[in-house]
């Protein structure tokens, strides 16, 4: 069925399984079947939130409240424990920089490989290739391999593959930290920019400021609850007034 | 089908997985992708100085029959023992990108496919240097190939997902395969088996594959199509399982990696 949401996120738990001292192998499993200690953690506890196309929401909250979690659960790399999360759209996601990253390959190489992990085809990679290296304005060293790459020029390289695969959907995950001012103002004109085409995006971040200048809309999560959503400047209002 | 439409959504990344596995096996070493026809090549020879001593076999062209069983063989079980390695190594990946996991595998299994094409060149000269020539059945080669492609892609489903769970599996492998290399008839010819143990190698898929193999290069005669139709049944029902069990395991595979 067709509907407005980009993103459907219903009655979300997650848990995770922390072992203490994880026995990895047959031996340890038998030997040291006391050590299969774990903890169950519950990350997150029944979240509803439901994201319209062309809608930009920052997530907020203090550390280990989720946020990270909620994302990784957008993308598909980790699966709920109940509940149900439904997309529309394609998606592209940037957890970390330059995962999928190849050391040795040259950076035009990897830019190959990793659009193609966003599901990009030889042919939309070879129309796009020319901006993506523009954007990421490596020059010349476009043709060195990554490793010899600084961390700024890593991550530009990594942010300009995940801005120009034409998703319809961009998950960002605290990464706008690196790259200089030049750059992460150039990365917020083109969010602008994608938001204005209709883009949704979801970004989780600690930066409050970019957030306001970003966002519509502020989901702030507390303890794997959704605290408080709505309105950028109220919620990160509310939110300064508590953590402070 | 969602399998299908996800492969082919994804089909650059499955073709860059694929080249990067071929390429990137020999990448540190000083012989590069000439070890992939150097190692064969010494295992051949190894088995045609050390089994005819041992068994005072006196086969004709026994270098041929070793080489028709023996590389087969080889696709077998790199297959294999990469695909239980393929996730752990892609751990980096799998943790922090969405792609559909099955691209892994499928991968794996599909550069030794390539590589065993490249291989069966080993295959051909020495068929031509024993004088023995080539007959019209050679070209039932892709028949084979296809069968022996199906069962591994349904294995590869199973021993990729079961190892993240259970790295001992690895282990285990390298342990079955060695057993299941003596119990195929690759270095010797199943007539030596006695009537006893003969059910050993009936219950092996593998021994249909390699005497496919042999009938069209060694024997020169049809392939027994039973046989092989047989083991590719077997090969499409282990897919359908072993997808089923992938899709259910892969969904723990960024946390537990």
């Amino acid at each position: 069925m067709e509907n407005n949401y980009s993103i459907e996120v219903q009655d979300v738990y997650k848990t995770f399984n922390v072992y203490l001292d994880k026995a990895n192998s047959l031996k340890e499993k038998l030997l040291f079947w006391k050590r299969n200690r774990k903890e169950v953690r519950e990350v997150l506890k029944g979240i509803n939130l439901n994201i319209k196309k062309g809608e930009a929401v920052a997530l907020i909250g203090v550390n280990g409240s989720g946020k990270s979690t909620l994302l990784k659960l957008m993308t598909k790399i980790i699966y709920p424990n109940k509940g149900k999360i439904i997309t529309h759209g394609k998606l592209t996601s940037l957890l970390e920089l330059g995962a999928g990253f190849h050391e040795d390959f040259s950076g035009r190489e990897n830019i190959y490989f990793n659009a193609s992990i966003f599901g990009l085809t030889k042919k939309e990679i070879d129309d796009r290739l020319e901006q993506i290296i523009e954007f990421s304005e490596l020059g010349q060293f476009i043709d060195n391999p990554v490793r010899t790459y600084s961390s700024g020029m890593f991550m530009r390289l990594a942010f300009a593959v995940a801005i120009n695969v034409d998703a319809d959907i961009l998950l960002v995950d605290e990464i706008l930290s690196v790259g200089d001012q030049h750059f992460q103002e150039k990365c917020i004109n083109k969010m602008k920019e994608l938001k204005s085409e209709g883009k949704t995006m979801v970004f989780v971040t600690h930066n409050l400021e970019s957030a306001r200048e970003l966002c519509d809309r502020t989901v702030w999560l507390h303890q794997g609850v959704i605290r408080m959503d709505g309105d950028t400047n109220q919620v990160i209002d509310e939110y300064l007034k508590e953590t402070r | 089908m969602k399998v299908f439409k996800n492969l082919y959504d994804y089909r650059e990344l499955l073709k860059s997985s694929i080249k990067k596995d071929i390429g990137g096996k020999y990448k540190n070493s000083v012989l590069g992708v000439l070890w992939s026809f150097l190692y064969p090549l010494l295992q051949i020879a190894v088995y045609a100085i050390v089994f005819p001593l041992i068994m005072k076999s006196n086969m004709e062209h026994y270098t041929v029959f070793v080489c028709t069983g023996l590389i087969p063989w080889n696709f077998f079980s790199t297959a294999i023992s990469r695909s239980s390695f393929t996730m752990i190594e892609n751990g980096n990946i799998i943790k922090k990108v969405y792609f559909p996991r099955e691209i892994l595998p499928i991968s794996v299994v599909t550069s030794e496919a390539v590589n065993f094409v490249i291989s069966t060149i080993i295959i051909l000269c020495f068929v031509l240097g024993s004088g023995m020539g080539f007959s019209a059945e050679v070209l039932f080669y892709p028949i084979v190939l296809l069968v022996q492609y199906v069962l591994l892609i349904g294995i590869s489903f199973f021993v990729s997902s079961i190892t993240v769970y259970f790295r001992d599996l690895q282990h285990f492998i390298g342990i079955a395969l060695q057993l299941l290399f003596y119990a195929t008839p690759i270095v010797y010819a199943a007539n030596l088996i006695p009537e006893s143990y003969q059910w050993i190698l009936k219950l092996n898929p593998m021994t249909y594959i390699i005497d496919g193999f042999r009938a069209i290069f060694y024997y020169q005669q049809q392939p027994n199509f039973v046989e092989l139709g047989l083991t590719l049944l077997l090969g499409i029902v282990l897919c359908v399982l072993g997808y089923l069990l992938f899709s259910k395991l892969q969904k723990k595979f960024a946390e537990e990696l």
